[in-house]
């Protein structure tokens, strides 16, 4: 689904990912580790398309697609979902008439037909149950005066309701309590479909006891320097980064 | 010089024509008209001395009104007329109309009557004209006030405000074009009274809303907010002085421009609290967002403060959209001028908010959506 090939991404001129290859295929969660200002975040956003993130090398083919030709909308649109580190938020526009616009942005663009807004307002409250996402939320505008946790959970439940073929999930760990991150954990597990591909980026190993990827990959300085399989977030865990990227991958 | 004003005595008129001569046309060397030259927008035609028309939609049931030019055969003029039209002003445009001008239109509504239905007043036509709406204690009262095009208007408003009494104005200015359009409006708030305003405008050649709010009596509140969409070489001017003339008076002010193309957004608003006036709280806030190269927003929030223990705040900011929420918007499948169009409404919708009148409300949002659509 997700074919990488010696991708090498500049930001602002300076080169932050210089070679990184990637395959992932449909039904599989990969796992990307990596120390701080490694090229995490980077990859994230040049997978949704981000401005100012500059392919200066290699190729990102998105089911034999060049995603890079791609806006971020009709990536989206084609089934790539990136849920942020640090969701926006956007005073004035509530998250209902949020989801509500891009539910249907998506899916026109796709040469479905809109969902109206009962059916809308269905299929969010649904969804919004099991992730613990209150009526209340969905009412305010969006992500203003959200938790941390608040945040997150937001961000799955998009995901719950978008279904895409490609979800990356960018430290959707980070600032979340035990509790928080089992609920988004779990929601995440319910996505997992043979039909779907997801990318899970995380500092720590944490997540990935309740998210259990099939395949690990550590980043650090913007390649790819060890590969394995769920054993290997112990290994890190228990040697820190330092051991394993010192060794040759 | 053009016939009498009805209930304005000579001496009044002949004072006012004195201000007028001795300020003259307001241009863009004096300081308050900085950012707005109503004389060279005039140009060689001047103010002139035509009347200005307006017209009263289905007046609500309990409002009187008094037709100011009707003096032939002589009306005998209520008391309510004489004790509030036209009040000393040393404003040079309200002054040429009460000099200029022989056309207005004064409303009242009775001590104590809550009005639901709206007063829809529209000023029409080129020329001056006068306007004044008398509330009554613990009057209630929602005024639209509409605003035609023409080559030049100049409006002079006077609203009064009687303890308790609380007045919803809202005033909605559509494209105007080539108009040259200046409204003054002076407006006394009594004890307890609230007056809320919002401005809704468009923009044209000149178009500038002044206002002079007085709050003179304790827990006297005034809420103004607006917006204005603009492009082209539109211009829009919201010039406000509030004055707490008294302690434990409050006033608010939030207003957003969204400027492109080579349009100007000018937002002046002073604050001034007297000496004695403590306890007062006033905050004011605007903001800008230019959307092309030649646009403009001058924000210049004032304040003047000669009482203690006041709370007051200020701001203004000027910007593009951000980037950051336009890109989530984006990546979540939103079109980009569709996503452009939702953050330029949220930017501007908690100014619209403050509209208590639901159809007003919904209205202004309408026209703002079709100004936005058309700039996209």
């Amino acid at each position: 689904m997700l074919e990488i090939k010696n991708l090498h991404v500049a930001v602002g001129g300076k080169e932050i990912l210089k070679g990184l290859s990637l395959s992932i295929r449909a039904g599989e969660v990969h796992a990307i580790m990596g120390p701080n200002g490694s090229g995490k975040s980077t990859l994230s956003y040049v997978l949704a398309g981000r401005a100012g993130y500059d392919i200066t090398q290699g190729s990102i083919l998105y089911n034999g697609e060049n995603l890079a030709a791609l806006s971020p909308e009709v990536r989206a649109a084609k089934g790539v979902f990136l849920a942020m580190q640090y969701p926006v938020e956007i005073p004035g526009v509530t998250t209902m008439t949020f989801l509500k616009t891009a539910l249907n942005s998506q899916r026109r663009a796709r040469g479905e037909s809109d969902i109206d807004a009962v059916g809308v307002l269905k299929l969010v409250r649904a969804k919004a149950k099991t992730l613990n996402v209150s009526e209340e939320m969905l009412k305010r505008a969006l992500n203003v005066g959200f938790s941390g946790g608040e945040k997150k959970r937001l961000e799955i439940l998009q995901m719950a309701i978008f279904e895409p073929k490609l979800a990356i999930l960018d430290e959707t760990d980070s600032g979340l309590d035990i509790d928080a991150l089992k609920l988004v954990a779990e929601g995440v597990n319910t996505l997992r479909d043979p039909a779907r591909a997801m990318l899970v980026i995380t500092h720590y190993q944490r997540l990935l006891d309740y998210i259990v990827p099939d395949r690990i990959h550590v980043l650090a300085n913007g390649r790819i320097v060890a590969e394995g399989g769920k054993e290997l977030a112990l290994e890190l865990e228990a040697k820190g980064y330092e051991h394993i990227v010192k060794e040759p991958a | 010089m053009a016939a009498l004003v009805l209930g304005l005595p000579e001496a009044r008129r002949n004072e006012a024509a004195a201000v007028f001569r001795a300020r003259g046309v307001p241009h863009r060397r004096i300081e308050e008209w900085k950012y707005s030259d109503l004389k060279s927008a005039l140009g060689e035609a001047g103010v002139g001395a035509v009347v200005a028309q307006w017209l009263v939609g289905n007046l609500p049931c309990g409002v009187e009104v008094f037709d100011l030019a009707q003096n032939n055969p002589p009306a005998e003029i209520p008391d309510w007329v004489r004790e509030n039209f036209a009040t000393a002003t040393h404003n040079a445009m309200s002054s040429a109309s009460l000099a200029l001008s022989s056309g207005g239109v004064a409303f009242r509504v009775p001590k104590g009557a809550q009005i639901t239905d709206l007063l829809k007043v529209d000023f029409t036509g080129p020329g001056h004209v006068r306007g004044l709406l008398v509330l009554e204690d613990g009057a209630s009262l929602t005024l639209v006030e509409g605003v035609g095009i023409a080559d030049f208007r100049n409006v002079g408003f006077e609203i009064v405000l009687g303890e308790g009494a609380s007045l919803d104005h809202v005033r909605i200015s559509p494209d105007g074009g080539e108009a040259v359009l200046v409204e003054e409006a002076a407006v006394h708030v009594a004890a307890r009274a609230i007056y809320r305003a919002h401005f809704a405008g468009f923009g044209s050649k000149l178009s500038r809303m002044e206002l002079e709010i007085a709050l003179e009596g304790e827990g006297a509140q005034a809420h103004l907010s607006g917006v204005s969409v603009l492009d082209g070489k539109r211009h829009s001017d919201v010039t406000t002085h509030v004055i707490h003339r008294v302690g434990n008076t409050n006033s608010t002010q939030l207003f957003k421009h969204v400027a492109g193309g080579g349009s100007r957004a000018v937002y002046q608003g002073k604050v001034t609290v007297a000496k004695g006036a403590n306890g007062s709280d006033s905050n004011q806030s605007a903001k800008a967002l230019l959307l092309g190269d030649g646009a403009e927003a001058d924000l210049k929030p004032e304040l003047e403060i000669f009482a203690d223990d006041v709370k007051c705040a200020h701001g203004a900011a000027v910007g593009d959209l951000d980037a950051e929420s336009l890109f989530y918007l984006r990546a979540r499948g939103i079109p980009e001028t569709e996503a452009r169009g939702l953050l330029l409404h949220a930017f501007l919708e908690d100014a619209v908010a403050e509209i208590s009148n639901i159809d007003q409300r919904e209205l202004v949002r309408t026209e703002l959506l079709t100004a936005l659509r058309a700039m996209a």
